[in-house]
């Protein structure tokens, strides 16, 4: 067991010390402290004008801009422009003289764009660069077909108000969730999900490349005989993991951190995304750690097989789809979390570990289920540890082609 | 303390490479594994450090089945290996404290050892950007640093210049007269003549060879002498011992500066003596033959080609 400890705190401080990791924890946390600041940073330097706020406050008036709008009717009786004017939310309607006066400003910027009104259902639309996030255009087209509703609901003697209020009437409505929010929980799901899969295949890569090298560069023969395997891989696996753990939380705790200080700037419109309950970061933190186990034992021993690092990245491949396929379907799970597929997968403990945190997180389990899921998972992230000693102690000194992994454990089984 | 090796066979893919190998060693002495390449030597070791199961046979030690990892060996394999990218004294730190040395001890250890080989200055220098023969003293200093009991060396000398040779000659008579128990191999037979009091020479898997140095050497002299002659040639020599002598001895060398000789049987130096007097021959030198472990090996496996 001490040398267990020996070989973790080795193969931990392998990483830690190591200046990309140190440089590259930085700046993930750096960028996260520093995005998160922004409104703040905004709010303390730049908050002269107070529309700066309304603007961060309601979105919708991003897309309605104040800008001047230019246009000339052509046929003065049939349109009524105040009424026009009074419904047009695009900004500041102005009338222009002549076509040329209107098209001329349209040109310099002084109108952000004109309208040329031709009758009440047909009109030009002048701008000098059409874009495709133009809600102009939409707007004016809105204020014209309400005007036209209300000369001609007028001509026929009844009150428009009074016909906008039997057609839109409004709709008083709460949603009472009994489960799962699972719309509200999306994101951070989302986000831990992802953040698994990064961390599941940077991490065991890493450790892979870790074993082979030893391999590669003959310290294995002198590590072997001074200790057990055993010692060997679970220190070297369980390091690389505790590394990942570390970068993982440092970054999720400075986002966390950082939100927290900044939460008021942002009106806790991100919420969603860093108010993550304590249950949903026990479950995934457990089944997370469990499976990043597992699979960074596989990786530990498909370093085992090859004897150059550079063959790796092909013995690893079909793990690494194994694993893609995985995290696919928890993805696709989030939308459904009652899918069959995510269910059963939610037991496989090449699966469970990201399936059943979806499911916790974003569905309704029953804690017998997660237990169950657990139980499989933790089981068998020990056997598969105990199988990468085995594969690790018969790799030591087969040098020259890399062993199949299913030829490794035919091997193992004829002993 | 005793290490028997008994009867191992071993085989690799089908191919039996060792068919049965034997030999002891005792405390305070050195044992030289010797043979060519591909003879079986590191395959041998790798068993004796469990790094190979053997598929018959077995190692003890004072009669006991003997476990590498319940035992502090200073193992210093022919692949040498360790972290290029790590700093010398990290690695070997960590490798002490993996042999059950506490971090003090492991600290002290390779302290004494890097100074002792004289390569102290490089202790917080990433190994890689070590010269090859520092990098082999790096690999010396791990191998002796938890003071071993049993020392087992796989071509120790290759990659030292003279100095360092001389440098690691003197940590392992030092070793012997500590009473360690010593295996080590080499092809270089003038190491294994200066330090092994016992040698098995192994050929393409057996054991051809083995026993006390003196007494093999003694063994292969006997009855076989060294001569020259003064203003003769070898050949001249050669002409007249074949011609004139052959129903005393028979030619077995032919060296630069002298000729072996075998007495055939029934025949004494003295009969060879009278008859050289009555020739007339003007004798430089006439000795026991003492032949080099270099002569026997190559009579040794020489005969078995």
């Amino acid at each position: 067991m001490k040398d267990f400890f020996i070989v973790l705190k080795f193969e931990l401080m392998g990483f830690l010390k190591n200046k990309s990791f140190i440089i590259s924890t930085l700046i993930i946390c750096l960028l996260l402290a520093v995005g998160l600041s922004i409104p703040t940073i905004k709010d303390t330097f730049f908050s002269s004008s107070s529309e700066d706020k309304s603007i961060l406050e309601d979105p919708a008036d991003e897309a309605y801009g104040d800008g001047k709008y230019g246009y000339i009717v052509e046929d003065k009786d049939a349109v009524n422009i105040e009424d026009i004017k009074t419904n047009f939310f695009g900004g500041q309607l102005v009338e222009a003289d002549t076509i040329e006066e209107l098209e001329k400003k349209v040109k310099s910027g002084d109108f952000k764009a004109g309208f040329r009104i031709q009758s009440p259902v047909k009109y030009e639309y002048i701008v000098e660069n059409n874009e495709m996030m133009d809600f102009n255009e939409g707007a004016f087209q809105d204020a014209l077909v309400k005007a036209y509703r209300i000369k001609e609901f007028g001509n026929r003697g009844i009150g428009y108000d009074e016909v906008e209020k039997l057609i839109n009437p409004s709709i008083e409505s709460q949603t009472k969730i009994l489960g799962k929010d699972s719309a509200k929980n999306y994101l951070y799901t989302y986000v831990l999900v992802f953040g698994l899969y990064f961390v599941i295949i940077l991490y065991g890569q890493l450790i892979a490349t870790s074993v082979a090298s030893e391999k590669s560069n003959r310290a294995m023969e002198v590590l072997v005989t001074s200790t057990k395997t055993t010692n060997l891989i679970f220190g070297k696996v369980l390091g690389g993991a505790l590394a990942g753990i570390i970068q993982f939380g440092l970054v999720m705790l400075t986002g966390g951190i950082a939100y927290k200080l900044n939460a008021a700037a942002w009106n806790n419109k991100l919420d969603f995304i860093f108010k993550i309950p304590g249950s949903v970061l026990l479950t995934f933190s457990i089944f997370g750690i469990l499976g990043y186990l597992f699979y960074s034992f596989i990786f530990g021993a498909l370093g085992a097989l090859v004897s150059r690092t550079e063959d790796i990245s092909a013995s690893a491949t079909p793990v690494t789809i194994v694993f893609v396929i995985v995290f696919m379907i928890s993805m696709m799970g989030m939308q459904n979390t009652e899918s069959v597929v995510l269910k059963v997968a939610s037991f496989i403990p090449l699966s469970s570990f990201m399936a059943m945190f979806v499911r916790v997180s974003m569905g309704s389990v029953s804690t017998f289920e997660i237990l169950v899921s657990l139980g499989i998972l933790a089981l068998s992230t020990g056997l598969i540890g105990l199988l990468a000693s085995k594969i690790y102690r018969m790799g030591t000194l087969m040098y020259g082609n890399p062993i199949k992994l299913k030829n490794a454990i035919k091997i193992m089984r004829s002993k | 303390m005793k290490l028997e090796v008994k009867d191992l066979y071993k085989s690799f893919s089908g191919k039996e490479v060792l068919h049965g190998i034997s030999f002891n060693v005792e405390s305070g002495k050195a044992l030289g594994l010797l043979g060519r390449n591909g003879a079986g030597k590191t395959t041998t070791i790798r068993i004796i450090m469990n790094l190979f199961e053997a598929n018959k046979g077995e190692i003890l030690l004072d009669g006991k089945k003997f476990n590498p990892r319940e035992h502090q060996i200073g193992y210093l394999p022919e692949e040498r290996g360790l972290y290029p990218k790590k700093k010398v004294i990290d690695q070997l730190v960590y490798l002490g404290q993996l042999r059950g040395l506490t971090s003090k001890q492991a600290k002290e250890n390779t302290l004494y050892w890097l100074k002792r080989l004289g390569v102290e200055e490089y202790k917080d220098k990433k190994l890689e950007t070590l010269s090859k023969g520092n990098q082999q003293k790096v690999q010396l200093a791990e191998t002796f640093l938890c003071n071993p009991e049993i020392i087992i060396l796989d071509e120790p000398f290759s990659g030292l210049d003279p100095v360092n040779s001389q440098i690691l000659k003197d940590i392992i008579n030092e070793l012997i007269d500590n009473e360690k128990l010593l295996i080590f191999s080499s092809h270089q037979m003038n190491y294994i003549e200066e330090f092994c009091e016992e040698i098995a020479l192994i050929d393409k898997g057996d054991v051809v060879l083995t026993g006390n140095l003196g007494d093999i050497k003694r063994q292969y002299g006997m009855n076989r002498l060294a001569i020259s002659a003064v203003d003769l040639s070898i050949n001249q020599l050669e002409n007249i011992f074949n011609s004139e002598l052959n129903n005393i001895v028979k030619i077995i060398e032919i060296r630069k500066n002298d000729l072996i000789v075998e007495l055939l049987q029934g025949n004494s130096k003295n009969d060879l003596l009278k008859a050289i007097i009555d020739l007339d021959l003007d004798i430089e030198e006439f000795s026991i033959y003492k032949p080099s472990l270099a002569d026997i090996f190559v009579q040794k496996v020489g005969e078995d080609q």
